[in-house]
């Protein structure tokens, strides 16, 4: 029996020899339950009935778009396989994946596509406005392909679908929807969708819990076994429970920036940053219709009398950077940051202060103007007090009053009942969705997030609007390098800082940001390491 | 059983009988005064609530900030679609026909539609009821044994070390805000000595059922409790503590004494019941403070009840469940007060209710 005993041995030797030699497969392991810390409960589940951002990072789970964004912002396959753009910019042709089946076992089909555009995208979505308009039609061809056709050429078609929290393209079930009120059926609350995660439960107050979808149509994804969402509104509970491994994941917009650096020193967290879409920005509007701000010298004074750099250092704790364009260094292609040549100077400021007419008072006061934020964002609040004690260099006084944010927004963009205001923008993923619909005249429309300053330049309203349907992509560069060129003489807001995209996750979480949406996408790539 | 003991007794069967008799009577008697009171009590609740749902209604519309901007979340949209949502709920309308579709709606017991939850109001907050009973259940127990129990001691040598160190342990607790308090607390006992979880009401990541359940349950509630219940035992034990000083000094206690009773019976059997009166008011008039308080502790906590429910529907403008809250907190407020009478009663048999 002796030489069994040695036989096994060698082989067993033989075993660990080899897993020695052979280096270790990077496969992802299966199973665990990844939890996410909301700041608040979202108001719905369902894509079309908002564009809350915490109701789509659920969501994004729960369903699939047509297509996704790479790291680079290009589209990339999602239940559309491939697609065709016909040579004049006009026609997009879909061929959907025919694996895809939602989470009752219906398979996923082109029908279904055209329904959530005609009938449910086209008639319910906050953000249709700004896209659908332009769209001719929305058709199913034959079961797995998908035809759009627009009206006028608009390259970021694609770019504007794959950012689904803004296009409501997150495909609904046809068999489930149709002959009901969308907005009252009841698959609203028991989402249906064919997403990498099921939906168990909504306990009101407190989480969401999802399940792995064993039939996602990404073979072999995802690798948890469950989600769970929890809402944690006070910020220090929430990354109290971060420390204490209840929470493994909390994104940028719902972390607390002066535990940052402290946090992501720490060897059981991680910092998550990468190419990010949203492309925030922190903007200091100024509401160009009376007094002082009415004149472009004034703007441009504020603007060499602030100190961005501060700002941006002291009000985020160094997590953000300076803002030197309208927008956001993310937008590779696009952002030019040379046009940016208020570096801070307060004896010119002053200089063009007293040109403009507005010479110091035998107080040594110029004029005085409010600055506006919304409760609930410290950064903003930080910020507008820095302006505060930067502006006094210059003679001019600032009265920094905070509201709630349903009153902020009322007074700032229903009733234009401010001088300048803290804010912050998406500038991305493409800039002609989101950069647009904030500095063109035609925005000038009493809606949350648009144009509240009331500024309007002809010029920059034709780049805007040719640049739409602008298929070179040399000449749209150009457009956006002369729209940044305008917007940074003319000021009607000032750009402070970037906001930093750092997400805070458990160490042992592996690849849960994968794409350009860190803050909102599915997790079907995120897996935990031992 | 009346007839079997007549037997057996005899002549003064007749009389027992009569007695018994009276003394259902009795009984029956203050029952109906009870059920007269206590539905006297509910009528005039109605007429309170009313008032209360015209005081806040027209506050909350006084109130700057529009439900619609708090309802379109992050990104911009189209003054149409601003339209739609409001028309979709009903905010397009007078105000004054809003007011009046509202009460019409209370009268059938309907508390109308949330517009952040896109959910029945009644539904949202009866969901939300047991988690906030319990919470306020455990800190109004631990607030009161802790407060009475303290109170006694502390009385019992007014001015002595006892009673300062009892002064200052509640006073302190009193005074610190709840939410200060609170992040306190999670940072020793669950931080650094990670004894207890952050916040929620039950363990997530890993799910329990039956007894599982219920211990994580206990467990997630140690902490809120505790906290809100130091913070609410002040009123108690300054209550119980200056008047266990003033029975103390009684005769009866005396004559209790000079008998022989041992110190814990004077304490507990003579002087506690015949202070505790103006104690229990005291604790019916803290569940009041408890529920409206509540949207501190739970939202410190991440505790899934109705005060965090009340944070979201302020925050979100959310008129309808607001409203709802306040009714339904207005009527547990009513019902306790209610509740406190009668217990004053079972304690003091000298009060009747008419």
């Amino acid at each position: 029996m002796q030489w069994m005993r040695m036989l096994a041995f060698a082989a067993g030797a033989f075993c660990a020899a080899l897993m020695v030699a052979t280096p270790p497969v990077a496969a992802q392991q299966r199973g665990g339950t990844m939890v996410i810390a909301l700041s608040g409960e979202p108001s719905a589940l369902v894509g079309f009935l908002h564009t809350d951002t915490g109701g789509h990072s659920i969501a994004a789970n729960i369903f699939s778009g047509l297509v996704g964004l790479n790291e680079d912002f290009e589209p990339v396959p999602e239940l559309a396989r491939s697609w065709e753009i016909s040579k004049d910019g006009l026609t997009y042709t879909f061929h959907l994946d025919p694996n895809a089946r939602f989470h009752d076992g219906v398979p996923v089909t082109a029908e279904d596509v055209a329904f959530t555009f005609n009938d449910v995208v086209a008639k319910y979505h906050p953000s249709r406005g700004s896209w659908w308009p332009n769209v001719e039609s929305a058709t199913a061809e034959d079961e797995h392909t998908f035809v759009m056709k627009l009206k006028k050429p608009f390259p970021p078609l694609l770019t504007l679908l794959a950012y689904q929290l803004r296009s409501g393209a997150e495909i609904l079930p046809k068999h489930i929807y149709e002959g009901s009120d969308p907005m009252t059926n009841p698959a609203n609350e028991h989402p249906i969708g064919s997403g990498a995660f099921k939906f168990v439960e909504w306990s009101k107050g407190s989480h969401v819990v999802l399940e792995r979808n064993d039939d996602y149509f990404m073979e072999g994804k995802p690798y948890l076994d469950r989600l769970i969402f929890q809402f944690i509104p006070d910020p220090n509970t929430r990354i109290l429970a971060f420390e204490r491994g209840e929470v493994d994941f909390i994104d940028y917009t719902a972390v607390p920036h002066n535990e940052v650096a402290r946090l992501a020193k720490d060897p059981r967290f991680k910092l998550l940053t990468g190419a990010d879409a949203i492309a925030v920005q922190g903007m200091w509007l100024l509401n160009v219709r009376k007094g002082p701000l009415a004149k472009n010298e004034v703007r441009q004074a504020l603007s060499y009398a602030i100190d961005v750099n501060e700002i941006s250092d002291k009000a985020l704790f160094g997590a953000g950077r300076p803002a030197h364009s309208f927008l956001n260094s993310n937008l590779k292609w696009a952002f030019n940051g040379s046009y940016d040549v208020y570096d801070r100077d307060v004896e010119k400021a002053n200089e063009l202060l007293d040109e403009a007419g507005y010479p110091r008072g035998d107080n040594g006061i110029r004029f005085t103007i409010n600055i506006l934020w919304a409760a609930g964002r410290p950064y903003d609040g930080k910020s507008a007090e820095i302006i505060r004690d930067q502006l006094r260099d210059v003679g001019v006084t600032a009265d920094v009053k905070t509201y709630d944010r349903p009153t902020f927004i009322e007074k700032v963009f229903d009733q234009w009942d401010f001088d300048t205001a803290m804010q912050l923008y998406s500038t991305g993923p493409d800039p002609a969705i989101s950069v647009v619909t904030r500095y063109h005249t035609k925005q000038i429309n009493h809606s949350p997030f648009t144009n509240a300053m009331g500024y309007s330049n002809p010029e920059l309203d034709k780049i805007f609007d040719e640049d739409a349907s602008e298929v070179n992509e040399e000449k749209r560069k150009e457009n956006w390098d002369e729209a940044q060129k305008i917007l940074m003489q003319d000021l009607p807001a000032i750009p402070v800082f970037e906001f930093p995209d750092g997400h805070l996750a458990n160490a042992r979480l592996m690849d849960a940001v994968t794409g350009p949406y860190g803050y909102f996408q599915s997790r079907h790539n995120a897996w935990f390491k031992d | 059983m009346v007839e079997a003991t007549s037997k057996a007794n005899g002549g003064d069967a007749v009389a027992t009988d009569v007695a018994a008799a009276g003394k259902a009577r009795a009984k029956r008697g203050i029952r109906f005064r009870y059920a007269r009171y206590v539905a006297r009590r509910l009528l005039q609740a109605v007429p309170i609530i009313v008032v209360i749902v015209l005081i806040n209604f027209t506050l909350i519309q006084a109130a700057p900030g529009d439900p619609v901007y708090a309802l379109i979340g992050q990104m911009e949209t189209t003054p149409e679609y601003i339209a739609q949502v409001r028309e979709e709920f009903g905010l397009d309308e007078p105000l004054p026909q809003q007011f009046l579709s509202y009460i019409a709606k209370i009268a059938t017991f309907d508390l109308g539609y949330s517009f952040r939850f896109r959910q029945d109001v009644s539904g949202l907050i009866f969901e939300r009821v047991p988690a906030t009973f319990l919470l306020m259940g455990t800190a109004l127990v631990i607030s009161s044994l802790l407060g009475i129990g303290l109170g006694v001691i502390a009385g019992r040598r007014p001015f002595g070390w006892t009673d300062n160190a009892a002064t200052i342990f509640a006073l302190a607790g009193f005074s610190m805000p709840v939410f200060w308090l609170g992040q306190l607390v999670l940072l020793v006992f669950a931080l650094k000595l990670p004894w207890f979880p952050v916040q929620g009401m039950v363990s997530l990541r890993a799910p329990s059922h039956g007894w599982g359940y219920i211990a994580s349950v206990l467990h997630h509630l140690v902490l809120p409790a505790t906290v809100y219940g130091i913070y609410h035992l002040t009123l108690i034990f300054r209550m119980t503590r200056i008047k266990m000083m003033d029975v103390l000094v009684q005769d009866f206690i005396t004559t209790a004494r000079s008998k022989g009773a041992g110190e814990r019976r004077v304490l507990f059997v003579h002087a506690l019941p015949n202070a505790i009166l103006p104690v229990i008011t005291v604790i019916g008039y803290n569940f009041g403070f408890m529920l409206a308080g509540s949207v501190l502790v739970e939202t410190v906590f991440g505790w899934p009840g109705l005060g965090r429910l009340m944070y979201e529907a302020i925050n979100a403008r959310d008129y309808p469940l607001l409203l709802g809250l306040f009714v339904v907190i207005s009527l547990f407020v009513i019902i306790a007060n209610v509740l406190t009478d009668i217990i004053y009663a079972l304690i003091d048999p000298r009060i009747l209710y008419r």
